[in-house]
């Protein structure tokens, strides 16, 4: 195995029962780059990052991690892991959860060096149990990033975060990514795709449906939303035809459409008492709604 | 933080002093959440002492073998909440809230969790043993011999074993919410069943002593009861047996079902890089280990003696014994003699024991009189008779006025160190008796009224004639004629009474 490729899933297929999570998938995650997998709920990436923890094992295809199987030790003795969900001990702090951590690895980092990085200092001695949820999910960082890993996984890192923990959490991975450290990051806000990932996999499905650089990914997800209160009739609308869909909501009308400014120009001049306009880039559903359905992914699945 | 170069570690494991900081580690974590939980901590270690303070040294009537029994019942009492709580409800709360999975994925060393725990559960053991050890040794005059004192420490430190397995299943099983419930309806009715709350003696209830061998408390209790030299019932070898049986049934199971749901206690599947539970594997412990709980069920009920239960019997038999001081639980055997006293002789003596004396209710507080007086002509034309009289008063607790005779009482001042005597082996309680016509009582005294035993209680009427007044004794179960340290004949009825008793045997 080349030293350039860190992690990979093969072909990998997992079946919960009738539920295919992966259907062939192929993965592959080099060395320095941070590749973000996004996909909607049930596409897959959960089971694609336990896979490459260890913690589940295709029945079909194989995965790697470092060049071994990921459930040797060894192997993820070189990762960070910080997952979405975990429950950690109330009663303990910080400081020790970050120490036991360290305890698992080769040549971790001082725990004091960690938790300076993290800006845990006004943490560190407080009970884990009573830190709110951003809180919990920086010391979950600290613990992720401890061990002095080669590759990090981060499922939802960001989650419960406010502005300013989400603008220090950012720098942290620049940095990381920076030092030599690769990342696969899983996320449902594109912006913090956009932010940091050197490439973009899209899940659906158990496939990869899509995947390059964020601007790559971009182009897909053309269409906007146009919100506006007109006195323009519904069907006058309805007839331009840059629009897609068109719909209700909370008092304004909803416009979909891939070409939001020739839209503008249109209410602008049909409508001069026109107000309340606000034009949004889509949802991270909608654009992976957009590439799985223009893509040929759902016919074949319900085909085969 | 500066850039750090990268090192290549790629095929390497932890080495020596880095594999024991990450075991010792997890162990340190386990420790210092333990004690940031008082709500586990404190009855784990507090309720085990206090109930022996209550039942032991307060209740305990200072009988020296009966505070050893419970010093020895609390003690087993005390190791099995370690291992059912700090396995059972912990561990559903943390496969619940995901940090069992999350530990999986980190390169926690194999079986760190569970040898951290269990060590807790065993450090809690230990201190609770050195807690009861204290307080028997410091507050009753349990015989304990710090030989013996060595050796139930040591069973109740191993015998966390069985409840950490048990604790485990109910902990890969139940959600965190269940399991604190479903370990207190495993944990009181078990150690009820057990006979550690109560002893058998006491409560009589054949069903419960015949299905005693189906709980593990039951097992590890009459080791530590062989282990500091007091009667116990079946061989060592069929608790042992049971006792592993149990934990291998429910640490396998616990290991399955955790393992169904991805969770491997001892990290990869991968052959050569974590152990691995085969199917088969699985499948030969789990007959083994039903084989063993089978086999220790079955072995569990005979009686044995306690070891020096023989030698003292074997002292004892034929001939008086006065101040031997046994640490068995079972009494000396009776002397050959079935004669306790004709009175022909002048004396209220017996060839044994301390010879009949007045009885009354002085020592709770009491004011009734008894007054013992030998008297010409006894029944069938003997030469003499005693004749007990006295006055009962109903103030004291137990009131009480007549005569009693203890079998193997000694000069020792205190009371508590009397021994008691084995009469299981006789069938009948005799004698001559004539009075004011009053109903009068025998009372056969246990050690450790009230606690280990209730005294045995049989009526008769004095009447004007002589009269021969038998009481078989088979029917009145064994539990208490092994144990007498006291027999006594008299009323706990207010009021003045008399009566003249001649010709006392039991045969």
């Amino acid at each position: 195995m080349s030293g350039a490729t860190l992690a990979s899933l093969n072909s990998a297929v997992k079946r919960f029962g009738r539920i295919t999570a992966l259907d062939g998938l192929n993965l592959s995650v080099g060395r320095g780059e941070l590749l973000a997998l996004l996909g909607p709920n049930g596409a897959g990436k959960s089971t694609a990052i336990n896979i490459l923890l260890g913690l589940q094992r295709p029945d079909a295809g194989h995965a790697e991690l470092f060049g071994m199987d990921p459930q040797e030790i060894n192997a993820r003795r070189r990762i960070g892991i910080m997952m979405q969900e975990v429950g950690l001990s109330p009663s303990l702090k910080p400081r020790e959860l970050i120490r036991q951590v360290t305890n698992y690895y080769h040549s971790p980092y001082e725990v004091d060096a960690v938790i300076k990085r993290l800006s845990l200092e006004s943490l560190a001695e407080r009970r884990y149990g009573v830190l709110s949820g951003g809180q919990k999910r920086q010391v979950q960082l600290g613990m992720a990033i401890c061990g002095r890993p080669e590759l990090l996984f981060l499922d939802e890192p960001s989650v419960g975060m406010d502005v300013n923990a989400r603008a220090a959490l950012w720098q942290v991975i620049r940095d990381l990514v920076r030092e030599g450290c690769s990342v696969v990051l899983t996320t449902h806000y594109l912006e913090e795709a956009e932010a940091l990932a050197d490439r973009v996999a899209v899940l659906d499905h158990g496939k990869l449906v899509a995947s390059g650089t964020v601007d790559e990914i971009r182009s897909y997800v053309t269409r906007k939303t146009v919100l506006c209160k007109t006195s323009l009739a519904t069907d006058v609308i309805r007839a331009w035809p840059e629009v897609e869909q068109l719909q209700h909501a909370s008092g304004r009308l909803q416009i979909i459409t891939r070409d939001a400014e020739a839209v503008l120009r249109r209410l602008l001049n049909g409508d001069a008492q026109v107000r309340d306009i606000e034009v949004l880039r889509a949802g991270l559903a909608e654009a992976f709604a957009e590439i799985t359905s223009s893509g040929n992914g759902n016919g074949q699945e319900k085909a085969r | 933080m500066s850039v750090e170069t990268m090192t290549n570690y790629s095929t390497s494991s932890l080495t020596g002093s880095r594999l024991l900081a990450a075991y010792l580690g997890d162990i340190r974590i386990e420790l210092t959440k333990i004690t940031r939980t008082p709500a586990f901590f404190v009855p784990t270690l507090f309720f085990p002492a206090m109930f022996y303070v209550l039942f032991g040294v307060l209740m305990g009537g200072g009988d020296a073998q009966g505070a050893l029994h419970t010093f020895v019942r609390m003690g087993v009492f005390g190791t099995m909440a370690p291992g059912l709580f700090g396995f059972g409800v912990s561990l559903a709360f943390e496969r619940e809230y995901g940090q069992l999975i999350f530990k999986q994925a980190l390169p926690t060393p194999p079986g760190s969790y569970l040898l951290a725990r269990m060590l807790m559960a065993m450090l809690f053991a230990s201190v609770i043993a050195v807690i009861l050890i204290v307080l028997a040794l410091t507050l009753t005059h349990a015989p304990l011999t710090p030989m013996a004192a060595v050796r139930v420490f040591f069973v109740e430190v191993l015998g966390v074993l069985p409840f950490c397995a048990i604790g485990l299943f109910v902990g890969a099983l139940a959600s965190g919410q269940a399991a604190p419930a479903i370990i207190n309806i495993i944990y009181l009715p078990m150690a009820f069943l057990s006979g550690l709350w109560v002893p058998f003696q006491y409560l009589r209830i054949p069903l419960l002593q015949d299905t005693a061998t189906l709980w593990p408390p039951f097992h590890l209790s009459q080791i530590a009861l062989h282990a500091v030299g007091m009667e116990s019932f079946g061989t060592m070898g069929s608790h042992i047996c049971a006792l592993i049986g149990v934990t291998l049934l429910f640490f396998i199971l616990a290991v399955r079902r955790l393992s169904s749901g991805g969770l491997h206690l001892f990290g990869a599947r991968r052959p050569g890089s974590g152990f691995r539970f085969g199917k088969l594997f699985t499948m030969g412990i789990i007959f083994v280990s039903i084989f063993l709980i089978i086999a220790g069920v079955m072995g569990g009920h005979e009686k044995v003696p306690a070891a020096t239960s023989k030698a003292a019997a074997e002292e004892g038999a034929g001939s008086p014994v006065t101040g031997t001081r046994s640490t068995a639980a079972v009494g000396v055997a009776a002397p050959a003699t079935t004669q306790l006293g004709d009175f022909d002789a002048g004396s209220t003596k017996v060839s044994y024991g301390l010879g009949w004396a007045p009885a009354d209710d002085k020592w709770n507080g009491g004011k009734s009189t008894a007054v013992l007086k030998l008297t010409a002509g006894g029944a069938g034309n003997s030469k003499a008779a005693l004749e007990v009289s006295g006055n009962v008063e109903g103030s004291a607790q137990y009131p009480f006025g007549g005569m009693n005779f203890f079998p193997n009482g000694t000069t020792d001042p205190d009371f508590s160190k009397w021994g008691y005597t084995d009469y299981s082996k006789r069938s009948s309680f005799r004698f001559w008796v004539r009075g004011d016509g009053r109903e009068y009582m025998v009372v056969f005294v246990p050690p450790n009224p009230g606690m280990d035993a209730i005294p045995l209680m049989v009526s008769f009427t004095a009447g004007p004639e002589w009269k021969e007044i038998n009481i078989p004794l088979r029917d009145l179960g064994s539990a208490i004629l092994e144990r007498v340290k006291i027999i006594q004949i008299g009323t706990p009825n207010p009021g003045p009474f008399r009566f003249e008793i001649d010709d006392v045997r039991i045969e």
